[in-house]
């Protein structure tokens, strides 16, 4: 007789259905669930996030590895890292999720090894994602960087669970290597993205050297579109997914012109899942004796009220 | 043959298996609960509570090295009102035994957390931490110095009531075994071993040490040969003869890992920094320290501990 295994619902096995390259280190991994994990995704949202065990992939050979990356990439793993999901779709009574990921150290460099027929070892949907706050149907979308993944799925999620309410992305990256996503022109040769057009969400782009889109930083674009209109304040929410800096530039923006916002925070993560303490947050909290406490990013977030989030 | 017997005793305790969750590494009972049969376990320590909430550390708090990870959290924890309001009930609804991880700054503050929980029915006993590297005063200062050590167990083992007294050793000495022979000369009921070993990761552009606590400490199966030596030589210089139960740990991924610690001269095992990357690993070391008796005709897992061959 065996002990009896009490196996999680949440910890589940994909399958590789396709791996895209999107720009030279960023790719689009499109996983399938098995029953177990697409039970889990039921009633899963933008935002929530996955984490992977890359530890048993190998390493590609060194001339497929990034030059800059052949030291840090090549060592061991151990730790699982959290992804979150760019799209979601039924397949009969399965889930198939895509990840779209930025090859930047030994997770992601073993990542880039995945074939069709693969399998990967998830634990997920995890943590909080964006709560859609239907008291403001003017909901302005912003990503920077590999923010951009939550920030997309939020969008398609939006139009098809909320199609009244007025949705706009603005998405900012440093330069044309580092978008994300696929790009398609309009009939009238216009640039665009089809991850937001197919989803009909008029969107915007910034990079930082001017290579694709507006030149500058995103909030700037935000900002400067924004501000100046006929803009019912009390009726609009930022949703605001990417680096750091983005997110407290986002946060101060808000502050500003006096709008709610929504941000999705990254932390190193040992975990995931709320055991180790290792992703704290400083947020606001009125009831402790300094006003402020730490916040887990991986079980209270990682998207955070942004009222709530102290940036030092 | 008829199945293994998996049970043991344990600092006057008898517990269903020998196999435990390391502090810190668990929550406080739910967090794991939410992934797997916490009654399974034969123990659970929780993470380690002190008196007051601590905010613990800056981020970073920690970073992944080859086969193992540095971790600085700095004792973050809700404090012991919150403990005894939020989680001891919790803790009630799972058939394991609880020793609760106790730290302080001083010896009054690892005497009031235990006093007050040393009447609670939930709890089975204590894990003295006196071996926290990630936080500047006491953790790592009592647990480097013998005669702090001694004085600090005996303290406390007053106020524990009829509950085990356990202590958690620090690795990062020159000579364990003298540390061990103070836990015991102090009225330990047990020892666990090895907490994480002082190390640091530099980030080379910046020229800064990663985590924001500088240091921090070294877990995960990169620990695990240093943790097997150690326990074995408390065991034989010190713990066998003293008839003192060892709860053996560092880099424990699987039932054979945990078998060697058994063999070293550990009577229990913990697992770590695994549950992060599997949270039903326990369960899985239990499957197979199962098998492992079956294989080889263990009627009871009592009787490995110890049986290094010389
Ligand atoms: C909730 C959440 C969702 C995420 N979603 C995505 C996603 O959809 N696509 C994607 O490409 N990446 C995402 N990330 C980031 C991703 O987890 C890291 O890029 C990944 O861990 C890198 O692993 P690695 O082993 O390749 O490199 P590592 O060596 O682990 O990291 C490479 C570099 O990135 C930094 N880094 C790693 N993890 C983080 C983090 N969590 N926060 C800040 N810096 C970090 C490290 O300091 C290091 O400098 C997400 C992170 C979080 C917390
Ligand atoms: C993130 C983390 C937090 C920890 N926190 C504590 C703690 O609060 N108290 C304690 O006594 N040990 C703590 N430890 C040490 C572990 O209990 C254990 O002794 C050590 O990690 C070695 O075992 P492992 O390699 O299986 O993780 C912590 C370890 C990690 C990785
Ligand atoms: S990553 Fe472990 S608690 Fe959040």
């Amino acid at each position: 007789m065996k002990h009896r295994s009490a196996q999680s619902s949440r910890i589940f096995t994909a399958v590789v259905r396709q791996h895209r390259i999107i720009r030279p280190r960023y790719r689009l991994l499109t996983l399938e669930l098995d029953a177990k994990g697409s039970a889990a995704f039921a009633s899963v949202m933008p935002g929530q996030f996955v984490e992977i065990d890359a530890g048993p992939l190998s390493l590609p050979q060194d001339k497929d590895i990034p030059a800059e990356l052949l030291d840090s990439a090549k060592r061991n793993i151990m730790l699982r890292r959290p992804f979150s999901f760019s799209a979601i779709r039924h397949k009969g009574n399965k889930f198939e999720i895509d990840i779209s990921y930025h090859v930047v150290g030994p997770s992601t460099v073993r990542l880039t090894t995945l074939v069709p027929g693969d399998s990967l070892n998830l634990i997920g949907p995890l943590g909080n994602g964006f709560r859609i706050d239907q008291s403001r149907p003017i909901a302005v979308l912003i990503a920077g960087g590999m923010g951009a993944p939550p920030i997309q799925h939020l969008a398609a999620h939006l139009k098809s669970h909320h199609p009244d309410m007025r949705v706009t992305a603005f998405i900012g990256a440093r330069s044309l290597d580092e978008i994300p996503f696929d790009i398609g022109t309009d009939p009238d040769g216009g640039i665009i993205f089809p991850a937001f057009s197919s989803v009909g969400v008029p969107h915007a782009m910034t990079t930082d050297d001017g290579s694709f889109g507006v030149k500058g930083f995103v909030t700037q674009l935000v900002e400067k579109l924004l501000v100046p209109g006929p803009f019912q304040t009390d009726k609009a929410i930022l949703y605001a997914c990417g680096p750091e800096p983005m997110l407290t530039a986002v946060s101060r923006l808000a502050a500003k012109i006096g709008v709610h916002c929504q941000l999705s925070m990254e932390r190193m993560m040992a975990c995931g899942i709320g055991l180790c303490q290792s992703c704290a947050i400083k947020t606001r909290d009125p009831q402790a004796e300094d006003g402020w406490s730490y916040r887990l990013c991986c079980k209270d977030g990682p998207v955070l009220d942004g009222k709530d989030v102290i940036f030092d | 043959m008829t199945e293994p017997n998996l049970s043991i005793e344990f600092a006057g305790l008898t517990l269903k298996n020998p196999v435990f969750t390391a502090s810190g590494t668990c929550g406080y009972i739910d967090e794991l609960a939410a992934f797997m049969d916490v009654s399974a376990l034969g123990g659970f320590t929780t993470k380690s509570i002190t008196l007051y909430p601590r905010k613990g550390n800056f981020t970073p708090r920690i970073v992944e090295t080859d086969a193992g990870m540095l971790n600085a959290i700095g004792l973050a924890n809700i404090g012991l009102d919150r403990f005894l309001r939020e989680k001891v009930p919790l803790i009630a609804q799972y058939d394991t035994a609880v020793f609760v991880n106790v730290a302080g700054r001083t010896i009054d503050e690892y005497v009031a957390v235990t006093e007050r929980l040393s009447q609670e029915k939930a709890i089975a006993g204590f894990e003295l931490n006196i071996s926290c590297p990630n936080v500047k005063k006491g953790g790592i200062t009592f647990g480097t110095d013998p005669q702090q050590v001694e004085t600090i167990t005996q303290t406390v083992k007053k106020v524990a009531g009829a509950k085990p007294l356990m202590v958690k050793l620090t690795p990062t000495v020159t000579d364990i075994t003298v540390t061990a022979r103070a836990a015991i000369a102090g009225g330990a009921d047990a020892l666990s071993m090895v907490n994480t070993f002082t190390a640091m990761v530099i980030d080379i552009e910046a020229r800064r040490p990663i985590l924001a606590n500088r240091t921090g400490g070294l877990s995960g199966p990169a620990i695990k040969p240093i943790a097997v030596y150690l326990v074995q030589r408390v065991y034989r210089e010190v713990a066998k003869l003293a008839g003192i139960p060892i709860l053996g740990m560092g880099g424990i991924r699987n039932a054979s890992d945990a078998a060697e610690f058994l063999i070293a001269g550990a009577t229990a095992v913990a697992v770590g920094t695994a549950s992060f990357i599997r949270p039903d690993c326990c369960q899985s070391v239990l499957d197979g320290l199962h098998d492992y008796c079956r294989r080889h005709k263990i009627a009871n897992i009592r009787d490995l501990t110890g049986t290094l061959q010389d």
